[in-house]
């Protein structure tokens, strides 16, 4: 009896489970007859600004242009590492589940085949370099949201008094003599070149200076990850090197590339950056200005705001200062949305990429915490956010794009994995940029 | 007689549910994630096509899976070893009354219900040297240690896996003495059996089942590692940490090619299904216990 | 002496539960600490705050009372169906010869599989069974990732048991679903609480199946935590407070079942 009743509970429990809330089982749940030009319109994006900013437009949406065209958006939030994923799996089961995708210009030639080009959006308001970015065989394959160009964050109040203490040159000097094999003056951060940016960072760290104010002079976003690429490009980029030639042939075994490569091994090496380095990223980078161990560090565009909030870092907001990237050239993409092939209320979906393209639905975004692709509103929405006319004009003046390729966003992974033994100097620069170049080489195609 | 009638019938009837279940949630998805291995299906192409052993020659001459198949390897063992090990002493440990046991016995079981990937982002925090409790820990007391340096990174990994893992071989193992006859053990002792025969001669083999179950499960899982690795190293620097679940991911999620991917999963089964029986003949042996 | 030897027990299991806990107490501590105190260095103590409970509990934005049903819901529901499959088909695999060693074979392979690999698989299978999205779908997902270990620790539970047990049964009239479900199961209860907390725990804690087949309605915890993982970088406070609050239900699972795990009574009672 025992057992019988122990079944029957089991049995009851899971039809309680089963039954209780099976709310959404439409399968493919996209809402809205096909085509139909209304219903509910799925968007995937990822959470921060861009998700809040976003957030609180779709809600304006809804509730104005939305309810007149009886249109509801929903969306989706994943975290940043998962959104791509969960995009990737969509698209390879030609998912109609979501309507909207969220892009970057990183990814776009890759996601290139599930999504539908946009052919009739108005892209002429945004930064050229992001709209292009997210061209693909000639076709606008995604409409940007915000724009993601690197900066060099440093500690102002650290740079002045070795710039106005004139007694500590000669000391300075001595150090970047060892560091980089030339007597040199500190500069400001603004006129850094890479071998400045190398003396720098021996300075401020307790092992070539031990009256140093900080642990370590910099922080290396060094780890096996696809977004340390791009910073790292920047270095190679500015060291005059680049991902191809100009007839589209991998250009990485070059001695710009090797001399890029070199900059962060001579840094990792030396112990100028923690030997915790190796394993950093975006968060790290925050933690290390943020604790005011580190003197400077390159770090996307988005990270400042933070940096600046005396609740979120007590010890160094204020101190901190923005200049352009050292070789002042700066990796930028775009973050975008996209419409997928297979959805079905394309119509719909269509109308609400209109509505995003314009200056008013931008502006929302911008005042929502988002850094929109639009020069124009980036001027207007100033008072904002400070770093707004740095953003724009550092995009405009010093902003490259690396080519889109079906297989970019693989290309990114596969450099890091190629290079990232070498950053921390696991491995000498002239084999691993040959492993890169191949491997860059095989994915052009 | 009838006795064999009824069993032949019961045996279907209790093995039903799992026919079912089989059928329709496990069938069907081995069989398309193995058809998968055998077509080009990426994001970069449209068009899926029939492309035969291909993907599984690409992925067996890619220096990169065979890198990650070793350090998966070499990882799994090292762990699973220590774990298995750690976690049937502490099981001894506490199978015995003593004050306390309740609230201890729960915490030894805490690792197990962090999420492991929010473990990971916890693992971040707790080591990083600028704000981590570790390494401000050690730098008190004069140790200034960078934990994620490249020589230090993989035996921090294995440290954390052993750190998550231990009380899970130990929950398995406590079970087991649980369900073991006290009064054999006792009456061991009565007859003046040393606690180490008694634990070599008794303990052990009668316990053999479970202590094989609990290596064998923290092997097949550990050489499934993923979330925290992944969270922490991402498999780097190079691809000194990536584990073949790593390898896998990157190449479906970040490359886009989920027939190579596929195949790689289907090369580790097929390479470790010959062991499988090794070990459940130890575990299970159908009909009559011995 | 006797009672010297246990208190030394105490200090032992205690220091060894205190250690394995390191990550989690931390997790504790930066979950009261403002982002401020975060930013200043792990041993900085200043106000505590419970602005980040309050995030985990939904201030963010973020339906997490939600979530945490969502997770509930698919744990124990994952835990049922794992039980109701597992336990009889065992059996019937280890005594009564179904599958032979086939079944044990089989689902131990599978779990060598990385799950990813089902990623695509399962996609589409629930999208065709019209489960994506849903608490039932991931439980069938969730039952799924954890009947392996289930059958494997049960097919050594049920090979410890000796046979004479059954055979006692059998002179006494019973028959084989009788033995099954009044003999047996009460022997083996220390080790079905120790696959019911195991299973619980992983349906709990599964992240790539939930990535995988939910988008919004059925969104558990682990994902839920995830929106705290952002662009900007890792919002440490509310992610902790997140992982702290996360742990109570499998806490308090493991708590309820600890009465069979630990006192070993309903083992002992059969057995003598």
């Amino acid at each position: 009896m025992k057992a019988a009743g122990l079944v029957i509970a089991l049995a009851t429990g899971l039809a309680l489970v089963g039954c209780a809330p099976s709310t959404g089982s439409k399968a493919g749940g996209s809402g809205g007859e096909q085509g139909s030009g209304s219903g509910t319109v799925k968007m995937v994006l990822w959470p921060g600004p861009e998700g809040d900013a976003m957030s609180k437009v779709v809600d304006a949406y809804n509730a104005g242009q939305g309810s007149k065209d009886k249109i509801k958006v929903e969306m989706t939030l994943l975290s940043r590492q998962d959104t791509f994923s969960k995009e990737a799996t969509l698209m390879a089961a030609k998912s109609n589940q979501q309507d909207i995708y969220f892009v970057a210009s990183y990814n776009v030639g890759q996601y290139a085949n599930s999504l539908d080009p946009l052919t009739s959006v108005d892209a002429s308001n945004y930064f050229p370099v992001a709209v292009d970015g997210l061209k693909y065989q000639d076709k606008q394959y995604a409409l940007p949201l915000d724009v993601s160009n690197h900066f060099l964050l440093y500690r102002k109040d650290l740079v002045d008094t070795l710039l106005g203490t004139k007694s500590q040159w000669p000391a300075y000097q001595a150090v970047a003599q060892r560091a980089i094999g030339e007597r040199r003056d500190p500069k400001p951060a603004a006129e850094w070149d890479w071998n400045d940016y190398t003396a720098m960072a021996a300075w401020f760290s307790k092992t070539a200076n031990p009256s140093s104010p900080t642990r370590y002079g910099t922080i290396l976003q060094a780890k096996n990850l696809l977004y340390n690429t791009m910073i790292w490009d920047d270095v190679l980029w500015g060291s005059g090197g680049s991902w191809t030639t100009p007839d589209g042939k991998a250009n990485l075994d070059t001695p710009a590339a090797a001399k890029a490569v070199g900059v962060y091994s001579t840094i990792y090496k030396n112990g100028w950056t923690s030997k915790d380095s190796s394993q950093a990223e975006f968060p790290e980078t925050q933690a290390a200005l943020k604790a005011g161990t580190t003197a400077f560090a390159l770090q996307r565009s988005a990270g400042f705001a933070e940096l600046n909030d005396k609740t979120k870092s007590p010890l160094v907001a204020g101190k901190l200062a923005i200049a352009p990237v050292p070789g002042q050239k700066t990796h930028v993409h775009a973050l975008a949305v996209a419409l997928n092939k297979y959805s079905e209320n394309k119509d719909a979906a269509t109308k609400f990429l209109n509505y995003l393209a314009t200056k008013d639905a931008m502006s929302a975004y911008a005042e929502a915490g988002g850094i929109p692709a639009m020069p124009s509103v980036l001027q207007d929405k100033a008072s904002i956010n400070p770093a707004f006319p740095q953003i724009a004009e550092s995009i405009d003046k010093y902003g490259y794009s690396v080519p889109v390729f079906p297989n970019t966003f693989q290309a990114y992974s596969k450099i890091a994995e190629s290079l990232s033994g070498a950053w921390v100097g696991q491995q000498d620069a002239g084999p691993a940029l040959k492993t890169a170049n191949a491997a860059l080489e095989k994915l052009l195609g | 007689m009838s006795t064999r009638t009824t069993s032949r019938l019961s045996k279907w009837v209790l093995g039903s549910p799992l026919i079912v279940f089989a059928l329709i949630f496990v069938v069907y998805p081995v069989y398309q994630g193995i058809q998968t291995g055998f077509y080009s299906l990426s994001l970069q192409n449209p068009d899926t096509l029939f492309t035969g052993l291909e993907n599984f020659g690409t992925v067996l001459t890619d220096p990169g899976f065979l890198a990650a198949a070793k350090f998966t390897l070499l990882f799994a063992l090292a762990v699973t070893a220590i774990e298995t090990v750690l976690g049937f002493g502490l099981a001894l440990l506490v199978n015995r009354e003593f004050p306390g046991k309740k609230v201890f016995f729960t915490m030894l079981l805490v690792p197990i219900m962090v999420a492991p990937a929010l473990l990971g982002v916890m693992f971040r925090l707790l080591l990083n040297g600028d704000i981590g409790l570790v390494p401000e820990v050690l730098r008190g007391v004069g140790l200034d240690v960078s934990l994620f340096a490249p020589n230090t990174v993989v035996p921090l990994l294995v440290l954390l896996d052993v750190l998550q893992w231990t009380p899970f071989a130990f929950l398995i193992m406590y079970a087991g003495l649980q369900s073991f006859p006290s009064d054999v053990l006792e009456a061991a002792q009565v007859d003046g059996a040393g606690r180490l025969r008694t634990l070599r001669s008794i303990v052990v083999p009668m316990m053999k089942p479970i202590i094989f179950a609990a290596l064998f499960l923290r092997l097949i899982d550990a050489i499934r590692t993923f979330d925290v690795v992944y969270v922490l190293t991402a498999g780097g620097p190079g691809t000194k940490t990536t584990t073949m679940s790593i390898y896998i991911y990157k190449t479906a999620f970040e490359s886009g090619q989920f027939g190579l991917a596929a195949a790689a999963s289907t090369i580790v089964m097929v390479v470790l299904i010959p062991f499988v029986p090794l070990f459940v003949k130890r575990i299970a042996t159908p009909g009559a216990a011995e | 002496m006797t009672k010297r030897r246990l208190w030394g027990t105490t200090v032992a299991v205690g220091l060894i539960a205190i250690l394995v806990n390191v990550p989690w107490f931390n997790t504790l501590f930066v979950s009261f600490k403002s982002d401020g105190d975060i930013s200043r260095g792990a041993t900085a103590a200043g106000t505590p705050t419970t602005d980040h409970y309050a995030n985990a509990l939904g201030a963010a934005g973020y339906d997490f009372p939600r979530f945490f049903l969502n997770s509930a819901m698919i744990a124990l529901g994952a835990v049922l169906l794992v039980l109701l499959i597992a336990i009889p088909s065992t059996y019937s695999a280890i005594r009564l010869g179904f599958g032979g060693r086939f079944v044990m074979n089989a689902s131990s392979g599978l779990r060598l599989l990385p799950a990813i690999f089902f990623a695509v698989p399962y996609f589409l299978l629930m999208s065709n069974l019209r489960m994506l999205d849903t608490v039932p779908g991931l439980i069938l997902a969730n039952t799924f990732l954890n009947l392996p270990l289930a059958i494997i620790l049960l097919s050594a539970g049920f090979r410890d048991v000796p046979i004479e047990v059954e055979e006692a049964a059998k002179v006494d009239g019973a028959n084989t679903y009788r033995i099954l479900y009044s003999v047996l199961m009460p022997i083996l209860a220390p080790s079905l609480v120790a696959v019911a907390v195991l299973v619980f725990i992983f349906s709990w804690n599964d992240y790539l199946f939930a990535l995988v087949l939910s988008s919004s309605n059925a969104t558990p915890i682990t994902l839920g935590a995830a929106n705290f993982v952002t662009s900007t970088g890792i919002r440490w406070g509310d992610i902790s407070a997140t992982a702290v609050l996360s742990t109570l239900p499998p806490v308090i699972f493991a708590v309820f079942a600890q009465r069979y795990l630990v006192s070993g009574l309903s083992a002992g009672a059969v057995k003598g």
